[in-house]
């Protein structure tokens, strides 16, 4: 595996940390090898240095030196500049030497952590000089393209040396375990199927909540915001999820159509079903916090969203009429992914003339971070005199009903592109699906000046949000 | 002594670790189990009394139990947490049903920006009870801040110093949250022993009622309040209630069992919606004369 971006911070806090825990479970074929390249100079030795002080500082588990060495045996550094001719004569001549003394037969996996600038330099010089035998595969790291234009051009560059097939586009959302256990879910329990559908469910939430702030990452962060940093991605790609059809099987390509389809099916939201929002100073965790605009390197007079909901429609058979709404933010109360399927009340409980207050409707609760699991909420009658019905929660929590740590999204999905697996992969059609819906999105945002900020950090977000579930008569539901 | 824990993160992956350990290998799991978020506001003086009924309150109402201790004067602006699990044998059953305590001592600066610390430890979609200790800082930030997150504040007027004040002010929050008030539960006898004087009490004119101050006001509100007309109270200062009478005439009442700070308390916890009367009586009494 050569890892491009060596140096960076995606490289030691997950790249090399998600190896590390195959290694230590030996999932890694023996001839394994590592190459980082960066521009940074540096030995074999530092390189190695610098790796086992990331593993000891992020990994999940212990350090075991026979483990590691295994894994440094066959760990490398080239400095390289991609930027100049020739640039990577010295890498191709490291992987060739790999191929020999390790037997790497010439399979490559090339892992992009770099941004998106550095690509095509990349990409076209190893193009060029791909081997003649073995297979090859590319990782690519998020953004896929800041819209649509500039995600078909990227498509197109990849496409030139790689076949869609051998191009694996991380989303690491993908990657976590209670994300792929919804299709489990959903598709191993007969019981879910037949009321997953319009007739039995009300509405759908899915929130994306980070306590923190933009950590320093301004420069990315203003030309990103919230809807190409979080909706374009992980959130339409748990929308996708959510809705699809069961697929025939659970190859690649099968998940894959299903989720296209899905996209296809969105409707483009208008302007009232879109809220965008700002975070101003608040307080988290009991701690004054700085709004947005006062970051460092973010300008004062920033129109960057922090914050966006919007109301989405599927347009199809399954889901007409039944809303997901989806929201994502900076500086919410807590660090939360959760999809909520919200089933429709009972249509008609004959005791509801003598309850205190109205039933509550089910729902059905994915926690995808943190706290993975799953829970139902249903109404139950208080033990007693009299009927008084309480919602109470049954939990699936993945701690404490398997006895083996949960692994991190980065281990499944390096091992799954070792395997040439890409189901948990976005593949091309479905970035540019996700982005013509996001393009239409923020449209209308070129048009007009938000008041900034509207919502106190600390807060789940500006008021219209609430509005926007108000005007159909429901609410966010309560974290 | 375990170390405190200075994020919500760091309590949040602690409170999955104590899932995961209390879960033997090849057993099934233990019934963790909340219908509620009860979060108690516990200032120093209060603390010891807390914990009491704490412990007498989880087999009841399993929930999951945040207990707040401002620490203002504490030189540095931290969070101090612990976690820990309760867990209760049901009666004729194996297995064991587990609650969750939280308890977080907000030093320095943090203690006046509570909300935004218990916010993302709330249990979703379940109600959240606030039991505050002692009197209302009405106005604080600390108040404001948790009124606007819970569904039902739990106060104890009989903590209060001024009662007389704090009960005018009360009315305040009443569009805002749902109150009870321990003191009004523990005047249920004593209001069903005034009611059974029906229909004399009609044409009452004086209360007498010695007792705490916080039980002869409201006893008095409420008086007034369901007579649509003012009764002047004669308040004579006692322990418990001891005495109440109409224009001389006694209310009886049958013998009081015992209660405990926890009984109180859950009993309050049993109540969702906004208290009507008492919210009439302790308006009715925030406009009488002194």
């Amino acid at each position: 595996m050569t890892i491009f971006g060596a140096s960076g911070d995606l490289t030691q806090r997950k790249i090399m940390p998600a190896l590390y825990a195959l290694a230590f479970r030996h999932l890694l074929p023996e001839s394994f090898g590592v190459v980082g390249v960066s521009r940074t100079e540096m030995t074999d030795e530092e390189f190695r240095e610098r790796m086992r002080q990331a593993v000891i500082d992020h990994a999940r588990d212990e350090f075991s030196t026979e483990i590691w060495e295994t894994l440094a045996g066959g760990m490398h550094y080239v400095a390289a500049n991609f930027g100049i001719e020739g640039g990577e004569e010295e890498l191709v001549a490291a992987l060739k030497d790999l191929d020999e003394t390790r037997g790497c037969a010439g399979n490559r996996v090339f892992y992009l952590a770099v941004p998106p600038e550095a690509f095509d330099d990349i990409v076209t010089a190893m193009g060029r000089s791909r081997p003649a035998n073995g297979w090859t595969r590319l990782v690519v790291e998020k953004p896929f393209g800041y819209d649509l234009t500039s995600a078909q051009e990227l498509n197109e560059l990849l496409r030139t040396y790689y076949d869609e097939n051998e191009i694996f586009r991380i989303d690491h959302y993908l990657g976590k375990e209670t994300v792929q256990n919804m299709l489990v879910l959903r598709f191993a329990n007969g019981i879910f199927e037949p009321i997953w559908n319009r007739q039995f469910i009300d509405h759908v939430q899915i929130t994306v909540g980070e306590s923190l702030g933009i950590e320093g990452r301004a420069g990315f962060y203003e030309k990103a915001g919230a809807v190409r940093d979080v909706v374009q991605n992980h959130l339409l790609q748990l929308v996708a999820l959510t809705a699809m059809e069961p697929p025939i099987d659970f190859a690649a390509e099968s998940v894959r159509n299903e989720k296209v389809k899905v996209l296809k099916a969105l409707h483009t939201p208008g302007p009232k079903h879109v809220v965008r929002g700002q975070y101003g100073s608040g307080y988290i965790e009991g701690e004054e916090v700085l709004g947005y605009r006062e970051e460092a390197d973010v300008a004062a007079d920033s129109q960057t969203e922090t914050y966006v909901a919007a109301k989405l429609y599927v347009d199809n058979w399954r889901w007409a009429d039944t809303p997901f709404y989806i929201r994502t933010g900076k500086r919410l109360p807590k660090r939360e992914t959760t999809i909520a399927i919200q089933f429709k009340r009972a249509p008609h409980p004959p005791f509801e003339a003598d309850l205190e207050s109205p039933l509550r409707p089910n729902v059905l609760l994915i926690h995808i971070q943190p706290d993975e699991g799953i829970s139902l909420a249903i109404g139950a009658k208080v033990p007693g005199q009299g009927l008084s019905i309480r919602t109470v929660h049954m939990d699936f929590v993945y701690g404490g009903a398997f006895r083996i740590g949960l692994p991190e999204a980065y281990e499944r999905l390096i091992l799954d592109c070792l395997l040439g697996d890409a189901t948990l992969f976005t593949r091309a059609d479905e970035v540019e699906e996700q982005w013509a819906i996001v393009d239409a999105m923020v449209a209308p945002w070129r048009r007009d000046r938000p008041h900034f900020p509207n919502y106190a950090a600390g807060t789940w977000g500006p008021a219209a949000a609430d509005e926007l579930l108000h005007r159909d008569g429901r609410s966010w539901r309560r974290h | 002594m375990a170390v405190a824990l200075g994020s919500i993160r760091e309590i949040e992956h602690e409170l999955g670790q104590l899932r995961d350990a209390s879960t033997a290998p090849g057993a099934a799991p233990l019934l963790r189990t909340s219908v509620m978020t009860h979060i108690a506001w516990v200032p120093e003086r209060w603390a010891e009394q807390a914990r009491e009924t704490l412990l007498g309150l989880a087999e009841r109402h399993p929930s999951r139990t945040i207990l707040l201790f401002p620490s203002p004067d504490e030189p540095d602006d931290v969070l101090e947490g612990e976690v820990d699990f309760r867990c209760f044998v049901r009666g004729g059953h194996e297995k064991e049903v587990c609650s969750e305590v939280i308890s977080i001592r907000l030093c320095g600066r943090r203690s006046a920006a509570p909300a935004s610390v218990v916010v993302p430890l709330l249990v979703p979609d379940l109600p959240v009870f606030l039991r505050w200790r002692g009197p209302l800082p009405f106005g604080a930030q600390e108040l404001e801040q948790m009124v606007d997150v819970v569904d039902r504040l739990v106060v104890d007027s009989r903590e209060w110093a001024d009662v007389r004040g704090d009960l005018a002010r009360l009315p305040e929050l009443f569009h805002r949250v749902a109150v009870s008030d321990i003191a009004w539960g523990r005047t249920l006898p004593w209001r069903a022993g005034v009611a059974d004087l029906w229909p004399d009490v009609r044409d009452a004119a004086v209360l007498r009622v010695a007792g705490p101050e916080a039980e002869a006001f409201l006893l008095q509100g409420w008086l007034s309040g369901r007579l649509g007309r003012e009764v002047r109270l004669e308040h004579e200062r006692a322990g418990e209630v001891e005495l109440v009478e109409v224009d001389g005439r006694e209310a009886r009442i049958g013998r009081l069992e015992p209660q405990t700070s926890s009984d109180l308390l859950s009993e309050e916890l049993e109540v969702f919606g906004h208290d009507r009367i008492y919210e009439e009586a302790v308006r009715s009494f925030s406009s009488a004369p002194t």
